[in-house]
């Protein structure tokens, strides 16, 4: 094992492989408070990547409802009930947030790779604490879909497993988790692989399986905690999730050999997704990049959280918590940073209202953006704070500096010539 | 008898071996296994390389003694190798697939399937006790002293009815499997306490000294043919041929259980004489459902027959 240094833990971490970071990662934020669970970026995923034989039940990208829903069924809640019962009452987090190196504290308790030496399965210490789905748990991947409450079949009144969130009647909750490959920093399903078939780009830093080296081993299954590696039965290999290289490296004709954003992240209805590239440090935490979106929304406002920090593989996926949802659940699934983020993105200041309005604007990712100022067109009061809304307007840029985003923070009033009124 | 195996089980049976989950398997054979699965990646036809494994995975399978574990705990049941042409097992694709099958061709030759879940491969014991007491439910099946028949909905008139005697010949055949399988032995999936909980819980109804009797004679192999169990499970308090005013009997106009009885006596006589009209052999005594008296109260002065209202 070697030590590596995890920003999201703010601590060093025991992981199988020497550090070695790209120059820009793969990362994305997701607004779940605007997801509707539309299934537009599954289906976008699976329409473009997984359509053959034998990727019947391969969802790359998947929209689960939560807390009862999960592909595969229960994948969390089964991995946390692992990491409680090796280091039971431990997974506390303390110390003070750091900028950059530590913004939400310090994580006492232990990640899937420290505690899986003593994990000892009968081959042996995994590399990784994990457990492999059975085939059956791959299945119905909308299991429990719009459910706030759920019982397993058989078992009437009785709460689908013992680790939800329970909720005072009249009180229930749920809400979409769309969820992909995290791209990690610090792959489990790579610490895993017996056959060093997982590698991570250095120019990008996305995760990507060699079919050639892979056999099948289904290690990386039982590894990731995500549960984001799919093996198919007719190629006997394993398959995971691309980030859709050939966009990102602007490839695709559509983007005019820009960086564009993922399939899943370009169909989003919703417009929940941003996707992009950030500049990383060699010692592991994100290069200083104030204009850049996602570094703006995860380092400056802290509204975006990572998905289960405390696995402790550096997910590269962060969300904008649901702010109807009880906090120990999203301190649970997002750290201890959710309760300020939420309170952030309630109270929005006028830069955050401004960088929100860049979510879904363009394909083409945005590596900058500028806020032009604009006039004070509302003010109120909510829950206690003032309020006000600027009519700024925002520019994005993609890597070559092309204007690919120009849009208001106020949605723009189109008046049309009396000559065509009432005409179609 | 022909076995079958089908590849998906086979290969998740030997890859839980390979993972190590069942005692016993050295770690050169896993690194062996392996390595002839390697070969097979560099077939370039899907079709072939798919056969190829299938191939490479069967050798294994009986090299584990996976394939020696089925056929012996089928030995144990001779019924089977002279009843059945064939005898698959195939992998189940959930918790409740799992089980067996009897189909039977148009010729009449019998075809029996068990489905599994590879996972049970990595205790003998575990294994064994389920393929029991699915074979003994299959070996029923062949023999023709047991008389089995799928037919189960004959003595139910509502669909309600039909799965209530279902459960309960479910509940019933398992007593009896397991206790023969007890008797004789051999580990089963669920004791006499299990059972006989069970049994109790589903038979609530019955007063104790015959509840007591009922399963007994299950657990103890007295009652072991389909007509018997289906005979308890349709009618477990003979109550089917006595037209008396208790909860459940059927009411002797429409043969409905009924669970609400009218005096005959307190109908008015139109209503008899119409009941009589349309049911000529009815002997005009005792109780009828509180359905029927209420159809025949409000009809009786009516010309149409009563029974259009039913």
């Amino acid at each position: 094992m070697s030590s590596v240094y995890n920003w999201q833990l703010g601590r060093e971490m025991e992981y199988p492989y020497e550090a070695a970071y790209p120059d820009r990662q793969f990362a994305f934020v997701f607004n779940l408070n605007r997801c509707i669970g539309c299934q537009s970026c599954t289906m976008a995923c699976k329409s473009t990547w997984t359509f053959n034989k034998g990727q019947e039940a391969m969802w790359w990208n998947n929209v689960e409802t939560k807390p009862y829903g999960g592909y595969p069924h229960h994948w969390d809640v089964k991995l946390l009930n692992l990491l409680d019962q090796a280091n039971p009452g431990g997974q506390t987090w303390n110390g003070t947030p750091q900028a950059l190196k530590g913004p939400y504290g310090q994580f006492q308790g232990k990640t899937i790779f420290e505690v899986a030496e003593k994990n000892i399965s009968p081959e042996g210490a995994q590399r990784a604490l994990g457990y492999l789905p059975a085939d059956a748990e791959w299945a119905s991947p909308n299991r429990f879909e719009d459910n706030p409450s759920a019982s397993e079949k058989g078992h009437k009144g009785q709460m689908a497993f013992s680790g939800g969130e329970l909720v005072p009647q009249h009180k229930t909750w749920f809400f979409y988790l769309a969820r992909l490959c995290n791209h990690c920093s610090y792959p489990a399903c790579l610490a895993a692989c017996p056959r060093n078939a997982i590698y991570k780009r250095p120019e990008d830093g996305i995760v990507l399986l060699d079919q050639e080296r892979c056999r099948g081993y289904r290690k990386c299954m039982e590894a990731c905690p995500y549960k984001k590696t799919h093996y198919r039965g007719t190629t006997r290999v394993t398959e995971k999730c691309i980030g859709c290289f050939p966009r990102v490296e602007g490839r695709d004709p559509q983007g005019g050999g820009l960086p564009m954003q993922t399939r899943c992240m370009a169909a989003c209805v919703g417009h929940i997704r941003l996707h992009g590239l950030v500049q990383m440090n060699q010692d592991g935490t994100w290069k200083e990049d104030r204009q850049h979106p996602l570094y703006y929304l995860v380092h400056v406002a802290k509204v975006a959280l990572p998905l289960y920090p405390q696995f402790g593989t550096e997910p590269n996926g962060y969300y904008i918590p649901p702010r109807w949802v009880p906090r120990p659940y999203l301190k649970q699934m997002f750290g201890p940073g959710a309760e300020a983020a939420v309170e952030k993105y309630a109270h929005p200041d006028r830069e955050l209202l401004a960088v929100l309005q860049l979510f879904g604007k363009d394909a083409r990712m945005c590596f900058r953006y500028e806020i032009k100022p604009g006039p004070k067109v509302f003010e109120t009061v909510i829950r206690g704070k003032p309020f006000e809304i600027y009519d700024d307007t925002i520019v994005g840029y993609a890597r070559d500096g092309t204007k690919i985003i120009e849009t208001k923070v106020e949605e723009p009033l189109h008046v049309r010539d009396r000559r065509y009124a009432n005409s179609i | 008898m022909t076995f079958l195996f089908e590849d998906d089980l086979v290969e998740g049976a030997v890859f839980l071996c390979a993972s190590g989950k069942r005692p016993g398997i050295p770690l050169l054979q896993i690194r062996r296994f392996h390595a002839e699965r390697e070969r097979c990646y560099a077939i370039p036809d899907p079709d072939d390389r798919a056969a190829a494994f299938a191939r490479v995975q069967l050798v294994w399978f009986q090299e584990w003694r996976l394939e020696g574990a089925l056929r012996a705990t089928v030995s144990r049941f001779p019924a089977l190798k002279s009843g059945l042409a064939a005898l698959a097992f195939r992998q189940a694709r959930g918790r409740n697939d799992e089980g067996a099958e009897l189909y039977r061709n148009p010729d009449g030759a019998q075809q029996g399937i068990v489905a599994l879940n590879p996972n049970r491969f990595a205790s003998d014991s575990d294994l064994t006790r389920f393929l029991h007491h699915e074979l003994a439910h299959l070996a029923d099946m062949v023999d023709e002293n047991f008389g089995y028949s799928p037919v189960l909905d004959g003595t139910a008139q509502t669909a309600s009815q039909q799965r209530l005697v279902r459960d309960r010949y479910r509940l019933l055949w398992n007593v009896s499997v397991d206790g023969r399988l007890t008797r004789r032995g051999l580990g089963t999936v669920a004791d006499e306490t299990r059972r006989r909980g069970e049994f109790n819980r589903g038979f609530a109804f019955l007063e104790d000294a015959r509840r007591q009797a009922v399963f007994d004679n299950l657990w103890g192999g007295h009652t072991a043919g389909h007509e018997d169990l289906l005979a308890i499970a349709s009618d477990p308090r003979g109550l089917h041929e006595q037209y008396a005013p208790v909860p459940g009997a059927p009411c002797p106009i429409c043969g409905f259980a009924a669970f609400q009885w009218v005096e005959v006596t307190t109908l008015q006589s139109a209503a008899r004489k119409r009941i009589h009209a349309d049911f000529p052999n009815w002997h005009g005594e005792g109780s009828l459902c509180a359905r029927c008296a209420e159809i025949y109260e409000s009809t009786s002065n009516l010309r149409y027959p009563a029974t259009a209202c039913l």
